[in-house]
């Protein structure tokens, strides 16, 4: 058997994960970091990674290199500089991003895949260290917006630090695979989940249908910028403003006193995710005054106000873009280390009334977030561990990755009228499926494609109880139904013994709609070829 | 929730016990997530049934 694990890689933070013996952990790096930053820093000849070089940030900033992953495989005039504001600046190294970098030897430009390498290869060293043996292969997660080359260039990094790389999947399946791995109670089957991966520098969403284990991107945002440093700043104005008022320095003009908020205000922040106040003490600030005091959370979801809303507003666009209204939604997947916040899974948790949002803050059996990428990735490294190159290739070839897709419900309709789904829509084909219903005597089963629609109502509150806090404002009530709209095929029995009946649609790889249903308990069975579409 | 009982004279009309009326909408070709066990089932059946799709191209 194989060495394998999974490496999340983000612009913020790396993490670990392996599998062993059916259980997935991640890894702590040396330092005892699970989440290790992306970061090198160097200072005269000697290298810093991990939390040490991010430490440099304070006094070293020229010399740190931040943010960096999202430049891989880009020329210089398509990348975003301002991420990398508080470090060492990106520069146009011709065919890659570079850095100029002291480090021992005067100046010299240091392109980004080898600031990649060398964070890579601290991972790899970490896994090595921990399981005791070398590395035979990796499973990596990218965002979906990742293109061939920003891709390849990945994966050339990684095979630079001697991580051979087995397969590149996307972060939002490995957090969906890692979560349904560890979380069957929450929830499972066939579902809509909205994934939100809410990291350091950027926001990204995805809808995935799940059908039979089998999950379909329908749609992906990403909002670049919004993230957890943009908390952070908010602190931070915070802070300075409330030093002013006392003190009459600003500390923001000074470069140390800024990056001195920035380190404060983040590990406020986190405090505060977990508490409902946080103490912060900072040596120095500005005019060689320290700044101490504390903060509630109450406060600070104040101050982070118009950035909670723009999370929100982020998710219910990801939702549009997929052509679904957010009570399609069944579960909220919140992944990253922003997904910690209580305030953005209470406001998510209001926005999709239908879902089951999946954070520590509402669901207390609920994975880390921010494990959840390395966690997925070394699940299917675990799965692919023992496959050659070619079976991994086979796989993952168009004619088995890409499958025609329901584009309506199809059920069976009930005697009130309405219609008991059996394939929901966008379901991969084929498949089949059934459902066993009651029935007496005989039964008529109409086979129909259907369509959702969304029911608007409304209500005016009755004060029946004389409530004093009574809300008499009229609200809108909208709920989410499913009607039948074209008849495909019927089925009928007179005569049955039984009191069950099992209702089975199966479309094949022919496109072909084959529809029968059999009494339970009985010898009574009948059936049809319904129709056979065509790919569009 | 159950099946509504056969209308009268229908099962005469339809000694097989069954019409057909239509197709169902034209599929549309998505991708799916090339992970998990789920897949990995999707993938084996996929390949089986390749001469199949083989004849299809
Ligand atoms: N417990 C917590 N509460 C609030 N914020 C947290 C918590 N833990 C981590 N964070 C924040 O999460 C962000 C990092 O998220 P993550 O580790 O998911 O980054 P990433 O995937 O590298 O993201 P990106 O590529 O967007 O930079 C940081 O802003 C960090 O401050
Ligand atoms: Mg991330």
């Amino acid at each position: 058997m194989s060495t394998v694990i999974g490496i999340a890689f983000g612009n913020t933070n790396s993490s670990i994960a392996y599998e062993k013996d059916g259980k997935v952990e991640v890894i702590a790096n040396p330092d005892g970091d699970r989440f290790i930053p992306s970061t090198v820093s160097y200072v005269g000849s000697d290298e810093y990674s991990g939390l040490e070089a991010k430490a440099q940030l304070i006094r070293n900033a020229a010399n740190t290199v931040t943010n960096f992953r999202d430049y891989l495989g880009k020329p210089f005039s398509n990348i975003d500089a301002s991420a990398a504001k508080a470090s060492s600046k990106p520069t146009d190294g011709g065919s890659a991003v570079a850095y100029k970098l002291e480090r021992g030897n005067g100046e010299e430009a240091v392109s980004v895949d080898e600031i990649a390498v060398r964070h890579l290869t601290k991972l790899q060293e970490a896994a090595k260290d921990y399981i005791g043996k070398p590395i035979d292969g990796i499973v990596i997660a990218v965002p979906t917006d990742f293109d061939e080359a920003t891709t390849k260039a990945v994966v050339k990094a990684c095979e630079g630090a001697k991580m051979p790389v087995l397969q590149v999947i996307s972060e939002p399946a490995a957090a969906l695979l890692a979560s349904d791995a560890g979380n069957a109670e929450i929830s499972s089957g066939d579902r809509v989940s909205l994934v939100l991966d809410l990291g350091g520098i950027r926001s990204d969403a995805a809808v995935i249908a799940t059908r039979g284990g089998v999950y379909t991107t329908l749609a992906t945002h990403h909002a670049f910028g919004l993230g957890g440093n943009k908390l952070d700043d908010a602190l931070v104005n915070y802070f300075a403003k409330e030093f002013e008022k006392k003190h009459k320095l600003n500390p923001l003009e000074d470069k140390r006193g800024v990056a001195k908020l920035v380190h404060e205000s983040e590990a406020v922040k986190k405090t505060l995710s977990n508490t409902s106040s946080a103490t912060f003490a900072i040596e120095s600030l500005a005019g060689g005054i320290d700044y101490h005091g504390t903060v509630n959370r109450l406060r600070f979801e104040l101050v982070a106000k118009a950035i909670f809303a723009e999370f929100n507003t982020f998710a219910l666009e990801a939702v549009k873009k997929a052509g679904l209204d957010p009570l399609d939604v069944d579960e909220v997947l919140l992944v990253g280390g922003t997904a910690n916040i209580p305030k953005i899974a209470k406001l998510l948790s209001s926005s999709f009334e239908n879902a089951t949002v999946v954070a520590p803050a509402v669901e207390s059996k609920a994975v880390e977030p921010a494990e959840l990428v390395a966690r997925g990735a070394a699940i299917q490294a675990a799965l692919v561990a023992d496959f050659d190159e070619s079976e991994i290739a086979d796989s993952t070839q168009a004619v088995v990755t890409v499958a025609p897709h329901t584009t309506a419900p199809i059920g069976v309709k009930l005697a009130d009228g309405s219609l008991k789904v059996i394939i929901p829509q966008d379901t991969p084909l084929p498949v089949k499926k059934s459902v066993v219903l009651p029935a007496k005597g005989s039964f008529f089963a109409q086979i129909y494609e259907g369509k959702h629609s969304i029911d608007e109502k409304e209500v005016t509150p009755t004060n029946d109880d004389d409530d004093s806090d009574f809300d008499d404002e009229p609200y809108t009530e909208r709920t989410k139904k499913v009607e039948g709209t074209h008849l495909l095929g019927e089925l009928g029995l007179d005569g049955i013994t039984g009191d069950k009946v099992e209702v089975i649609v199966n479309i094949t790889r022919e496109l072909k709609l084959e529809i029968s249903a059999r009494e339970i308990g009985g010898a009574g069975v009948v059936r049809g070829v319904a129709g056979t579409a065509k790919l569009e | 929730m159950s099946l509504p009982t056969l209308p009268s004279g229908w099962a005469s009309a339809n000694s097989e016990g069954f019409v057909a009326h239509s197709a169902f909408t034209s599929p549309v070709k998505r991708q799916i997530e090339p992970v998990g066990p789920g897949f990995l089932a999707h993938a084996r059946r996929t390949l089986r049934g390749r001469t199949w799709s083989e004849d299809e191209k």
